[in-house]
This record gives C-alpha cells, sequence and structure tokens, in this order.
C-alpha cells in the first residue's frame, strides 16, 4: 500500500471515528464527505426485528425440535478421542496378538535321525500326559516304520531343569554326577558357573535306557524341579533296513571271495578285487550305523540344567533369565515400532490425501460462495 | 482475572476476551455484549449485500444464531470476536444470495431500503442518490468491502481476518473501489 492511499485511508477512518469532516483542504474534506456519506446509508433494522433478535439472544436461541428425544450424532470433534482411544486399542492388540504364541510353546525333545521328531516319537510332560509331536514333512527320514517287530528300537531323551537350594549349585552338580555314576551312566558334557552375575550350569548324561526313569526319579530328588520333559523315537525301522542291509553286504562279499578264487585271468581277477574293496566299505559304514544306533537306543540322553534359587536363572533353560526377559521387551518394542512404522507409512498417504481434499473443498466453497459477489 | 477493559474504534471490548476461556453464564453475557454492539452493523451490512430488508432480517437472525452455537469454537488468536462474527454474517449472506439466485434483481431493486425519509435534506437525498448510484458501479467484492468498512464499521485488519486476506491488499483495495466512488460522483455532479 502507498503512502498516498494510507493517508486517505487514515482520513476516512478519522471522519467515521469523529462523526465528521475534520479538515479543510477541498480534496480531503471531499474523501471525507463520502465515507460519511456511505456510512450514513446504512440501513437501520425495524426495533420489533430488532426487539425479537434481542429476546431471543437473551433465551440463547432455544431449539425447536421437531422430533423429541432422538440422540444426536457427536459433533466430529467430540468424537477425536474416542476415536483415538479406539484406534490405540487396535494398534495394541495387533502388537500383542502375535507375541501371545511366543516363546512359551518351546518344546525340548531331543535326537532321532532329524531335528523335526516323526510320527512314531512321543514327547511326554511332567504331568504324565502324552502328547503327539508334530507331524514332520511327508516322505522324511524316518517315518518308515516296521511293524510286527516284538523287540522294539527306541531311542529315549529327557531334559530336566532343577533349581539348587541357597547357594549350593556345585553340590547339585556333584548329586548329578553321581546319580549318573550309580545308574551305571556317564557324564558326556558338563558345564557349571557359579557368581553373582552367572550362576547356572548344564550337564548332558547318558544313561541306560532301561534305567532312565530311575535316573529321572534321583535326579528329581536332588533338587526343585522347575520343568521336565521326556521324548522317545522309534527308530525299529532303521535298524531293520541297517541289518539287512548288512547281511546283504555280507552276502555279497561271500559271492565275490568265491569267485575271485575261480577268477580265469587277471583281469577278471582285478575288477573282482575292486567291488570287493567297495563292498567292504559299504560294511564298514553299516557297522558303524548299526554300531551308533545300538548306543543311542541302549542310552538315553539326559539333558539336565541347574540355576541357582537364589538367582532363578537358568543356563539353558527356556529364557526365564533378566537377561532374556530384557530381550524378549527389545524384541517386543522392536515389532511394536515396526508396526507403528509400517502404520505410519500407510496412514501418511491417506493423511495427505485427506488433508488435500479437505483444503481443496474448502478452497471450493469458499469459491462457490464468492461466486454469488461476481 | 478479570479481563481489562479496552476501547477501540470507540467501541467497548468487553468481549475482546476469548469466549472459550469464560464461564458458562459470563460466556452468554459475553456473547449479549458482542449482540448489543454489533447488531446495527450486522445488520446493515447484511442488507446492503442482500438489498432486501425481509432476506437481511433472516439472514441476520440465522448469522447471530450460528455464531451462538459455535461461539466455543472462537479463537481469539485468530481475530477479534467482530471479524468472527461478520465473516459468519457473510457466509451466511453469500449462501442466500446464491441460494436464490437474487443478483439478477438485485440490481434493479434497490429502492426496498433506506429510502428517503420526509424530513430528508434534499442537498442530503441528492447525495444519497449519487452515492447510491456510484455503489451500483462497482462490482461485487469491491461492493463487499465498502459494505463492511462503512456499514460494518470493521478496520482493516478486522476485514481482512473476515476475507482471509492481507491488510495491506484490503487497504489496496479499498482504496481502489473509494477511488472509483470519487470518480462515479464526480461524473453523476
Amino acid at each position: 500500500m502507498t503512502q498516498p492511499e494510507t493517508h486517505d485511508l487514515d482520513l476516512m477512518d478519522a471522519a467515521l471515528a469523529e462523526g465528521r469532516v475534520t479538515t479543510a483542504d477541498p480534496a480531503e474534506r471531499e474523501l471525507q464527505e463520502l465515507a460519511l456519506a456511505l456510512q450514513a446509508d446504512s440501513a437501520e433494522p425495524r426495533p420489533a426485528f430488532a426487539e425479537e433478535l434481542s429476546d431471543r439472544v437473551k433465551e440463547g436461541f432455544p431449539r425447536k425440535r421437531a422430533v423429541p428425544n432422538v440422540p444426536r450424532i457427536p459433533r466430529p470433534r467430540r468424537m477425536v478421542p474416542v476415536l483415538a482411544a479406539a484406534a490405540s486399542l487396535l494398534v495394541a492388540l495387533a502388537v500383542a496378538l502375535p507375541l501371545i504364541d511366543g516363546p512359551d510353546n518351546k518344546t525340548m525333545s531331543t535326537g532321532g535321525d532329524t531335528a523335526s521328531p516323526p510320527p512314531a516319537a512321543q514327547s511326554e510332560s511332567r504331568s504324565g500326559m502324552t502328547q503327539p509331536s508334530p507331524v514332520p514333512p511327508p516322505g522324511g527320514p524316518g517315518q518308515d516304520f516296521a511293524p510286527n517287530r516284538a523287540g522294539r528300537n527306541i531311542e529315549r531323551s529327557a531334559s530336566l531343569a532343577l533349581e539348587a537350594p541357597g547357594n549350593e549349585l556345585d553340590r547339585l552338580a556333584e548329586g548329578v554326577a553321581r546319580v549318573a555314576d550309580r545308574q551305571r551312566g556317564f557324564v558326556l558334557r558338563s558345564s557349571v558357573s557359579s557368581g553373582d552375575e552367572s550362576g547356572g550350569g548344564s550337564l548332558e548324561l547318558r544313561v541306560p535306557a532301561d534305567r532312565l526313569r530311575d535316573t529321572l526319579r534321583e535326579l528329581s530328588a536332588l533338587g526343585k524341579v522347575r520343568s521336565r520333559s521326556e521324548s522317545g523315537q522309534d527308530v525299529t525301522a532303521t535298524v531293520v533296513t541297517a541289518t539287512d542291509r548288512l547281511e546283504s553286504a555280507r552276502a555279497e562279499r561271500s559271492s565275490l571271495l568265491r569267485r575271485l578264487r575261480r577268477a580265469d585271468n587277471d583281469t577278471q581277477a582285478e575288477t573282482l578285487r575292486q567291488r570287493l574293496d567297495a563292498n567292504a566299505i559299504e560294511i564298514r559304514r553299516l557297522r558303524g550305523e548299526l554300531r551308533s544306533l545300538r548306543l543311542r537306543t541302549n542310552y538315553a540322553a539326559i539333558s539336565v540344567s541347574l540355576s541357582d534359587e537364589s538367582r532363578g536363572d537358568t543356563i539353558g533353560g527356556p529364557g526365564d533369565s533378566t537377561k532374556d526377559a530384557l530381550d524378549d521387551a527389545v524384541g517386543s518394542l522392536q515389532d511394536s515400532l515396526n508396526f507403528l512404522l509400517r502404520a505410519l507409512g500407510a496412514l501418511l498417504p491417506v493423511g495427505l490425501v485427506l488433508a488435500g481434499l479437505g483444503f481443496g473443498g474448502r478452497a471450493l466453497l469458499r469459491r462457490r460462495r464468492e461466486s454469488a459477489l461476481a | 482475572m478479570r479481563p481489562r477493559l479496552r476501547r477501540r474504534g470507540g467501541v467497548n471490548e468487553a468481549l475482546a476476551e476469548p469466549l472459550h476461556a469464560v464461564p458458562a453464564q459470563r460466556e452468554a453475557e459475553s456473547f449479549e455484549a458482542l449482540y448489543e454492539r454489533t447488531f446495527p452493523r450486522v445488520y446493515a451490512y447484511v442488507a446492503s449485500l442482500l438489498r432486501d430488508r425481509s432476506a437481511a432480517e433472516d439472514v441476520t437472525a440465522q448469522a447471530f444464531e450460528r455464531a451462538y452455537r459455535k461461539r466455543r469454537g472462537y479463537r481469539a488468536s485468530r481475530g477479534s470476536p467482530e471479524a468472527w462474527l461478520f465473516g459468519i454474517a457473510r457466509n451466511a449472506a453469500l449462501d442466500e444470495l446464491r441460494r436464490r439466485k437474487r443478483r439478477a434483481t438485485l440490481e434493479h431493486d434497490p429502492e426496498d431500503l433506506g429510502s428517503p425519509s420526509l424530513d430528508d435534506h434534499a442537498e442530503t437525498a441528492l447525495r444519497r442518490e449519487v452515492v447510491r448510484a456510484a455503489l451500483a458501479g462497482l462490482d461485487g467484492p469491491e461492493r463487499d468491502l465498502v459494505a463492511l468498512k462503512f456499514q460494518g464499521g470493521l478496520t482493516n485488519g478486522e476485514i481482512a481476518t473476515a476475507l482471509g486476506m492481507s491488510e495491506s491488499n484490503v487497504g489496496t483495495k479499498l482504496h481502489r473501489a473509494v477511488t472509483k466512488l470519487r470518480e462515479a460522483c464526480h461524473d453523476a455532479a
């Protein structure tokens, strides 16, 4: 705005405020007179209308409801807290639901031909209920079975979490080793540590399969049992197959030896010797396999986790330590953040579009209104 | 704490206190004060836009009722109560104009308002006719601006708030409209 424009507007404002012409200059006087004339040309309301409207204002514009007792739809602004609470609840549910089926469902079954137990394998919880193990992929090893066999070959394993009373972790570890020795078993691996920060331990035992129950009973008497599980896997089919293949290999060896004795020339003899060498390797492999199977079925594997009662911490246990809890909390937080980021990624464009539509709608409405003046 | 009273343009500004910041009873009193202060000006402004006494009464009543219902939404940071109220009145008047599609008849039906009274001095009456003729020569937005300034009695800042423009822009456009009016009055003389 230029200075003359400002000056003119100030002159008009002065005239309007005073209600009269305030200058003697003819041009300025004319401007002020115009302002006063424009102001004087204002329409005045009828007294009856003024009185009626004044009464309505005093009464607070009472509503004339055509249909009484009809519930009003809350205004959007009042619904914001409700919508925000509902959205928060949905987000919380979306974050929490995937975590419900978390680490609590971990099973502690061991061994077998594969990491996943076959249908013949069963795990037994401490309550004594026998639960079927998860079904392995079809066609996988261990799915074969040998029906109508009198002596089944079962590979057994168990795990036990023990809590030492007071600070007697070392005494508990020694007790476990003594039980293994008494049951004509042995300690395959052991790891025990004590201290303020990392007290706990684990022992890997092997005991004769027929003494598994007795061993577990004696071990359970050593301390407070925090968890216990047993599992068994039928490897009869694997044993039968390996035995049959070993017998076949031995029969082939006898046949090859007979043919070697009757060989007519050196070439034929050399070929037979090469086949005998391959046959010998196969026999050694099958013997080793059978020996391993016998060890696994004759001896049960017991995994014992030890913890200090004062710490409630178990090394190799099912994740009860403070560190595990902290890890779980951090994991949950990461999951929540991931979810929020994804939600933000989806909602941000939608929000921008809605905001654009809102601004566009308002601008359009304004233009349509202004068009009435054009 | 009691709000400090201040005067601006010769008008008591008790309602300059934010409407949403006062208790219910005082809020009603504040709105009543705003009504008492602005009613004639709002009516004059609406009437100058609509050029129809009956429609002006309806729209004025509608504007005050709308303002009363929306009074909790008023924010002092967005401008004075007058600017807020005149914005509502203007929207109501424009909606009425659009709805009734009266523009064509408006320009040919100005005699309904402000007819000269018998005791009007002849010179004054003549001048009023000249000014009205000059006003009729302005375009719609210019007439709106002049009405807000002279019938509504708003400051340039309040007009800027009501129209969503800058104060400087309002001043420039207002000066342009007044200059046109002066020239039209000169031509008529």
